[in-house]
Order: C-alpha cells, then structure tokens, then sequence
C-alpha cells in the first residue's frame, strides 16, 4: 500500500517527500540515462573506426532481423532460460528452507549465518578457476572422492549435458548463499504476535508455514526470486572459465554470446541489439513469474 | 642570488653532471618524458619488467607499467585508442587484436615521429606485422611503413617428452606423419596421452592449435590475403587433409575427451607428465623446468612444429607488437620511440634473453651462451622457427571468424558434425561474414 | 518455541550437512593457497604448504595487492554506505510519503531495467563520461559506478522491508509530533536493521567482487581486488594458488562485516516496538 496517512501528511512529509527521493533520481539521471540511451542508438547503427574517427551508419532493424539466423544466440537463450530456471528454483528452495531451518534453531546461528555466507564472498574468477581444476577428468578432487567410494569419475565438463548440469551446481552453490542471507533477513523481521496468535489457535507447524509464513514472506521471496533470476541471466565468470561455452554450445549462455559479439568481434551494433532483445524477453520473463508466484499464493 | 634560484640552478647543474657521466651509455636515447606502457600480466612480463629497469637505470627515463589482465586488456586499449585524448603512450597489443587496431587507423606510423628511424634488421620478420599499408589494409615490408617493434615472439611450439623419447629410442618427427607414428607408440592411457590437443572451444583453442596443420599442407583460410582475395578456401582437400589428420591424433593418440582441453589443460597435462606431445605456446616453457610448477624438470623437449607432406612448417603466431598511438602528445610519442628504439637494440635483447624470455632479434639467439646450458634448450626450436610464423588472420573481423571456426572444427572434435560437414558448414559462414563486410570473396564448392 | 527435541534435531542436521557441502570448496580454496602449483595440478592430497602464493600475491613486483586491497576497502565501504543511505530514503519516500501510485512503480522499474543490463554495456559510456570529467582512475568515478550498479537492489530491497513496518506504528508516532527526519531515525532505521544489515552485506560484497567496471574504470593506482586477482588468470599459465591466496585475503573484510552487522541485529525489536 502507497498512500495513508492522510491528515498527519500535509506539510512535513510532502516536503521531505522530494528531499528523500532526490538522490535516487539524480543518481539514475546522472549515471544510467547515458548508458540506456546509448545502448538503444547504437543497437540500430552500425558502428565502423576508420583513421581513427568512429563512422556510423544507420542499420534500421538489420541487426534485430540477424538475431534469429545466429546459432549461438537461439542456444544462447535455450540454454540461459534453462539454466536461470533451473538454477533459481533449486536455489529458492535450498535457501529459504536453510532460512527457516537457520531462523528457529537456537544454538549455532551465527556460525551457519557465516559459514552459509562465504561462497559470495570469494570472486567469481577464483570460483571458475577452482572448480575448473574440481572437474578434471584426471586430477580434479570430484573424481578423486568418486575413487575413494569406488565409484568410476566422469568428463564432468566434457559431455553436453554434464556439462550443463556441472555449472548449474557451480551457481548452485555460488547463490544459495545470497538467497539465504535475504530470505532469513526477511524471517527475522516478521512480526512475530501473528505466529504467536496461530499457535494458540492450534496451527500445525505446516499449517503455520503455508498460510502464516510464507503469505508475509511472499515480498522477500519475489523480490530475491527476480533479482536472482536477473543476476542469473547475467552470468557470465563461471561459464567462460569452465566451459568457454562449450562442448559443443551445451553451455553458451547469452551473457556470453553478448560479450563475444559486442567485445570480443567489436560488433557493438550488433552487440547492442542483443542486449535490447536479451532484456525485453527478461522483463517478460519476470513479469510472467511473478505473475505465476502471485497467483500462487493467492490460492494458498 | 636567492634560495629560490639556487636551488634550482644547483639541480640543473647535478643534472648535468650526472648526464654527463651517463652519456656513454645513454648515446642511444635522450631524456625525454616519463611514458606509460600498457601490457598485460603473462609469464614473460617479468622478464619484459627487467628489461624497463635497465632502461630506466641506463637513460634516467621513466616508464610506467600499467599491467591488466589478459581478458580485458583489448578493451582497456581500445578505450584508451578510441578516447580523445590517450590515457596509454606505448601500446603491447596481442596479435589477435593487431589487425583491429591497425585497421582502425589509430596507430601512428613511427617515421612520422622520427624519420630516421627503421626496424634493426635482425628483428625477425614476423609475418610484417610491424609493417602496414594502409592504402592496401595489408602488412607489407615492401610497401608499407613500420609502425611498431615486435615485443615478444611468441609462437607455438612442439613440446616432447626427451625421456620418453630416449627410453623409445624415437626421433624428434618433423612432419605430422611423423609425430602421430611416435604420439601412438608413447600412448599409454591412462598414465600417459601420446598427444593432447588444444580441442576446446574458446576465444582461441582449437582454432589456434590447427591453424599450423592447414598452413602446413598448403591450406589456408582464404585464397590470398596479402593481395586481397578473400575467397573462402577452409574446405579445400588440403584443409581436409589437415583437419583428418588432426582429427586421428585426437582419436588414436589421445585423451578421451579432447574436446575439452583448452590451453591451460594441456599445459596441466604436459607438466604433470600425462601427456608425451603437446603444442602449447612458448612462453608456457617457464613452467616446465620449474620444481613448484612442474613433475617433468629437466625431461621436455621442444621443437618447431611439424609440417605436411612437401609443406612448410607453419607456427601461428601469437606475439605481441609494441605501438604508439595517434592520440597523445607529440612528447611522449617521442619518448615511447626512445623506448622502442632502445628495446631493439643487441644488449637490451641479451638481457631479455637471459631472464628466459623469447628474443627478437636473430642475432641473440647466436650468441655464446646459450647453445651449451640446458636451460636455453628450447632456443633451437624458435631459431627453427622464425622463417615461418604464420598470422591466423590480418582482418578486423577476425575474431568473428575465429569464432566459427572454433564451433565447427569442436564440433567435429566432440563427434557432433563430419570433418567434411564442419569445414563445409564453416567455410558458408566465413563466407557471409566476408560478403556482408563488403570484401571481395567467394568460396570453394563443398566437398564431398 | 521450536517444538519437540527430534524436530530441532532434524533441523540442525540438514543444517550441519549444507554447511559441510558449502564449505568443502572454500576450505579446498584456502588449502590451495597454500600448495605449490604442481601440487595443486595434480590433485595431491599430500603435500607440503608452502608460503610461496601469498609471497608472490604480497611481495612480488607483478602485484600490488596491498594497495588494491586497500582501493577496495574503500570503493567498497563508500559505495555501500552511499547506496544504503540513498536507498533508504528513497523506499521510505516511495513507500510511505504519500507519492502517488505510478511513481514508486516507474522508479522501481526502470531501477529493474537498468540492473538488467550486463555491466560491460555500461563500460563504454561510462569510460567516456568519466574521462571527460577526469574522473577515470580515480575512487569517486568508481565508487560513483558501483553506487548506480547497487542502487536498484539497494532500493528493492529496502523496500520490503520498509512496507513491513506496520502503519499504526507510524500513524501513532506521527500524532506525537513526529516529523519525516525524526521517523527515519528513531522508527524507521531500527526497524529495518536486519534488512538494512543483510543488503549492506550484499552491496559490500558485490561492490567487493565487481570486475568488469573496476577493470575499464581503474588504472595501476585504483585496481581493485578482482582485477589483482585475475591479472595471476593469464593466457597461458593460471596461478591458481595464488588467486587462491588472493581469495582467502579477500574475503576477511566481508566476514568481518558480516559479524559486525550481526550484533547490531536484535531480533523481536518489532514484537516490542508495538506495544
């Protein structure tokens, strides 16, 4: 709700009204109006350096009409929709159910609060590397354990599908992390008189979770779900230094086909279009599940 | 006279008296302004730091490093190039960013600075890229100027395990034929690999380590570049040729999952003594005489890479030019062709040389010291070498054909498509590339 | 209030078994740190520590990691405090100040928007508005980017927890003579602390870990950690132990924030702020 208090409101907090949102509004003015833009004029130019003076030349919707004929990037959508599904279901549910684990245990909370906390902690450089060395067939610590327990080791980057299931458990572990610190942040601020008032009437701990809990958790779990799936479209450490995308394009992800097009090729035209493209079907994709989440819980 | 004034006078005297003393050495370079050097961090940096020491401590010039990163250091340059004013004086540019920037007329050609000046004519050729023609958009000696010094020499190599070979009794293969005779009889998995190869999909895997086995048996990606005929040429029966023959090192001779050895695997493969043959880079040569980094000290071999049947042997390169851009002051131009100047002088390439690092000039790889010491011991393969490197590509768009190469030639590795279908599929694309950049092209008829 | 013995049980065993997963890599990470790189390649499980990566990371001439530690100590503090004061504001203003209904919703969407996009687009305009301010290689251009990049989820964020906040809560304090600033620091704030504490350790982290901008945005005297680190990722050679090394140091200043912000988290301040 956006609007109460009415009476009390005239004056005092309609002048600070603006002072409050004021440096929100000239941080995005100053710094990601020019970004935005940009990306949307160069996405319809092509961009050329000659003698070193940049020429541009109006592409109209060219570039947008290419995107459907470039492989990488029909795979690059098939395998990142994928991933960032799979990736984020598992991590909401691991995360929230840590939480909540987290939450009503007594002893050890700070511990599993750190503990849990340390895999954002670590650059997603080092998490590449690391687990790039993990992986191999030959030397890597996964088929060192499998060994010990007499199991055989696997290619773990080397088959497609392994391999696309190896850098969901590399995000996995990589995000669980951030879901749990938010969602257990968000437990932590219930009001705690409407659990109270639910066991009194003889509410099962389910029943407490289905239509107490989760209900006035349904923010924090939207809110970290979306920016989860965002951050998961953009990522980008991971897969360029365990699998460079491949074998084959079993894990090229959009992030890196941009990267590729607009870096790598300096197709920043084309680049650009990608990106336009990449975020409205992002926003499309929120917008749709969010309004699933909703509908959800509304029949809970 | 007052403080003031004496303070300084007396500074300029000292300076005087101090150049005076140092004039000898420095008869090569004047005092100019302190410049900044953009490189990245790579194993021969620190032989490359050393050298700038010697530099500073001989002419009393500055120069700043401003190490980045590999990935990353293209854009970092770019930005740098594309600005109005240039935050970097002397660029270090890899060979798969050279044609971008040279195409993009933001470098500055050095007679422009310095009319006198020309490249020491010890300094390995490396394909012209020194060189550039902007009327032709080729890299000509002959008809275009010099604008920059070649860096580093960095090109690929065969690396072999000696011990291996002597227990065989095997000789040093100079042709593919060769090599995959002696890779199947040193196959032993899963203890050693006869071959590992570069089969990977990157920026630059598989693609990289191939190039040499087209290049070698009269292949190319297109007809003639240096006279500007694109016409797409990746699926000529000699490109088959090269491209089975690859193939059937990574079938009978090597791991079972080559698609998924990029360079650093196989660089981990060769140290740890998994693997009898592999074609990485020189400069991962530090590493394998190193006790911290390496299980084979003392036990690997290098030699030039192998050729095919009645070809030339063809390493690609993968070095780096130092250039200077158009868009900073006309001072630290000057100085930053000081630098250049001195980095391509006899004593400045012993001294690289000595910290381990491949140098530019022939006549370096003469000298005394080095044919006796084992540790110099992979010098031979890059005097072997420097008649033949090999560019991968001289145009802009490059890294787009890269990229197709790099998907086809792994799919094919992974036994996604036939030799055949890959260099088909990939040849049609290369194709599109070329028409819709407006150069003149066309391509072979498919094979069967 | 947990209920039976054998439930808390349960929970503390799924508890123990994830942290052992979660924590498994990261101590194979600062064991690493420690190992030689033939050590590390081939997997021993039995070797010598060595002090060689950190000697390398700290000391060597290609790194200047005490300096880079110390540029994100600061981008990151700054940038975060930044982000958590602006962010606050700005969802308490949205939430509760009475702004009608499309202007919460067009802020919080193009906010969603622009985090949507991958940072490398925003290096190119970015590196150009900068340079031209003189601000490239320098903390305020930085700390600046990373306030834009960490701004969207600082306010998204903050907005939950602002609109948990009851309203009689503050129609009460309003009938006392409340005014806005007044509401901010003695209601608002301690309310939301444990939001508050949790988003500042996430914006920290990501300031902390950020690369691309960092690398375009920062020359050899402002690098931040991330681009140390990865300058040991090289084409040929990735030196693994000492990007471990240089994990292990970078994660203290995180974990010591974290505990920090724990202790200013009281849990039930809302079960008592009511009544």
């Amino acid at each position: 709700m956006a609007a109460p208090l009415r009476g009390v409101l005239a004056g005092d907090a309609a002048r600070w009204r603006h002072y409050t949102l004021a440096p929100a509004l000239a941080v995005f003015l100053a710094l990601t109006l020019l970004p935005i833009a940009n990306l949307l004029v160069m996405s319809v130019h092509d961009i050329r350096w000659e003698q070193g003076v940049a020429q541009w030349a109006f592409a109209g919707t060219r570039h947008f009409a290419a995107l459907p004929g470039d492989q990488l990037f029909r795979d690059g959508l098939v395998n990142t929709a994928l991933f960032a599904v799979c990736a984020v279901s598992a991590e909401l549910v691991l995360g929230f159910v840590l939480a909540l684990f987290a939450s009503r245990v007594v002893r050890g909370r700070l511990f599993y609060r750190t503990a849990f906390l340390l895999p954002i902690l670590i650059p997603g450089i080092v998490i590449g590397a690391i687990w790039k060395l993990a992986y191999n067939p030959d030397f890597g610590v996964i088929n060192q354990l499998l060994g010990l327990v007499g199991l055989p080791g696997k290619d773990w980057l080397g088959e497609k599908t392994l391999a696309f299931a190896s850098i969901v458990v590399v995000d996995i572990w990589h995000w669980t992390p951030f879901v749990f610190l938010l969602l257990l942040a968000g437990l932590e601020s219930l009001p705690q008189d409407v659990h109270e008032a639910a066991r009194i009437d003889g509410a099962s701990a389910w029943q407490e979770l289905r239509h107490v809990t989760l209900p006035m958790m349904w923010p924090a779990i939207a809110v970290t779900a979306v920016f989860r799936l965002i951050v998961s479209f953009k990522v980008f450490d991971e897969v360029y230094l365990l699998t460079g995308g491949g074998p084959g394009t079993a894990t090229e992800v959009l992030s890196f086909t941009v990267y590729r097009r607009f870096f790598t090729e300096d197709r920043i035209g084309y680049g650009s279009a990608m990106s336009v493209v990449v975020l409205s079907l992002l926003t499309l994709l929120i917008v749709v599940s969010l309004a699933a989440l909703r509908r959800q819980r509304d029949e809970a | 006279m007052s403080i003031a004034t004496a303070i300084p006078r007396a500074t300029r005297l000292a300076a005087l008296v101090t150049f005076a003393a140092l004039a000898p050495a420095a008869a090569l370079a004047q005092k100019v302004a302190p410049i900044t050097v953009v490189i990245n961090q790579s194993p021969w940096f620190g032989g490359f730091a050393k050298v700038v020491e010697a530099y500073e401590k001989e002419t009393g010039n500055k120069v700043n490093l401003d190490v980045n990163p590999f990935a990353g250091s293209a854009e970092k340059q770019r930005s740098s190039v594309r600005s109005k004013e240039g935050q970097f004086d002397l660029l270090v540019m890899n060979s798969t960013w050279l044609a971008e920037f040279y195409h993009g007329g933001f470098l500055v050609p050095l007679n422009e600075i310095d009319p006198a000046f020309k490249l020491d004519p010890q300094v390995i050729g490396y394909d012209d890229t020194a060189y550039w023609d902007p009327k032709t958009k080729t890299n000509s000696s002959k008809t275009g100027q010099v604008y920059g010094v070649p860096i580093n020499g960095n090109i690929g190599v065969l690396y072999y395990r000696a011990d291996l070979y002597e227990q065989a009794g095997l000789k040093v293969p100079t042709t593919w034929d060769e090599l995959l005779a002696n890779a199947r009889k040193l196959h032993n998995p899963p203890n050693v690999y006869g071959m590992v190869l570069r089969g990977a999909r990157s920026a630059s895997d598989i693609s990289y380590d191939w190039m040499p086995y087209l290049h070698s048996y009269g292949g190319a990606i297109f007809k003639d570049e240096k006279a500007g005929d694109f016409t797409v040429t990746l699926n000529s029966p000699q490109a088959k040729q090269a491209f089975d023959m690859y193939l059937e090192l990574a079938k009978t001779a090597g791991p079972p999952n080559p698609g998924s050895y990029g360079q650093a695997q196989v660089i981990q493969a060769l140290v740890t003594g998994k693997a009898a043959h592999g074609t990485p880079v020189i400069a991962a040569w530090s590493q394998m005489d190193d006790p911290t980094k390496s299980a084979v000290v003392g036990k690997m071999g290098v030699a030039v890479l192998p050729r095919g049947p009645g070809g030339q042997h063809a390493p690609t390169l993968g070095h780096f030019i130092g250039a200077i851009p158009k868009n900073i002051p006309k001072e630290r131009q000057v100085a930053a062709l000081t630098f250049l100047k001195w980095f391509q002088t006899y004593d400045a390439q012993l001294k690289y040389a000595q910290a381990g690092q491949p140098p530019i000039r022939k006549d370096v790889y003469a000298a005394a010291d080095f044919g006796k010491k084992p540790e110099y011991r992979w010098m031979k393969a890059m005097v072997d070498s420097a008649p033949y490197p090999r560019m991968m590509y001289t145009v802009p768009e490059g890294a787009q054909i890269v990229s197709v190469i790099e998907l086809r030639l792994n799919q094919a590795v992974i036994g996604e498509r036939t030799s055949t279908d890959a260099l088909n599929t990939a040849a049609a694309e290369i194709h599109e590339i070329m028409r819709k950049a407006g150069y003149k092209t066309g391509r072979l008829p498919d094979l069967k | 209030m947990v209920g039976s013995r054998a439930a808390s049980l349960g929970m503390h065993t799924v508890l123990a078994v994830a942290a052992l997963v979660v924590i498994f890599p990261v101590v194979w990470i600062g064991i690493a740190a420690l190992k030689t790189q033939i050590a590390l390649l081939r997997g021993d499980v039995f070797f010598t520590p060595v002090w060689t990566n950190f000697n390398e990371l700290l000391f060597s001439r290609s790194s200047d990691y005490l300096r880079d530690f110390l540029n994100s100590l600061i981008v990151a503090s700054i940038s975060t405090a930044l982000v958590m004061v602006v962010a606050t504001l700005a969802a308490y203003s949205l939430h509760r100040l009475g702004w009608p209904r499309w202007v919460p919703a067009a802020v919080l969407l193009w906010s969603l928007v622009f985090h949507m996009l991958p940072p490398i687009t925003m290096v190119g305009p970015w590196y150009v508005m900068f340079r031209g301010l003189g601000l490239d290689n320098t903390y305020t251009g930085l700390v600046a980017a990373h306030l834009a990049l960490n701004l969207p989820i600082g306010i998204w964020l903050l907005s939950v927890f602002v609109r948990e906040i009851p309203i009689e809560l503050e129609e009460a304090a309003r009938v006392d003579g409340c005014t806005t600033p007044q509401m901010l620091w003695r209601i608002v704030v301690p309310l939301v602390a444990p939001g508050l504490a949790a988003t500042a350790v996430i914006c920290f982290v990501f300031s902390w870990n950020e690369f691309a901008v960092a690398l375009n945005l920062t020359a050899k005297q402002t690098a931040t950690v991330p681009v140390a680190i990865a300058r040991f990722a090289q084409e040929y050679e990735i030196k693994h132990g000492v990007m471990a090394a240089g994990a292990v140091l970078s994660a203290i200043p995180a974990v010591l924030l974290l505990l920090v912000a724990q202790r200013h988290i009281v849990k039930g301040l809302t079960a008592g702020a009511i009544r």
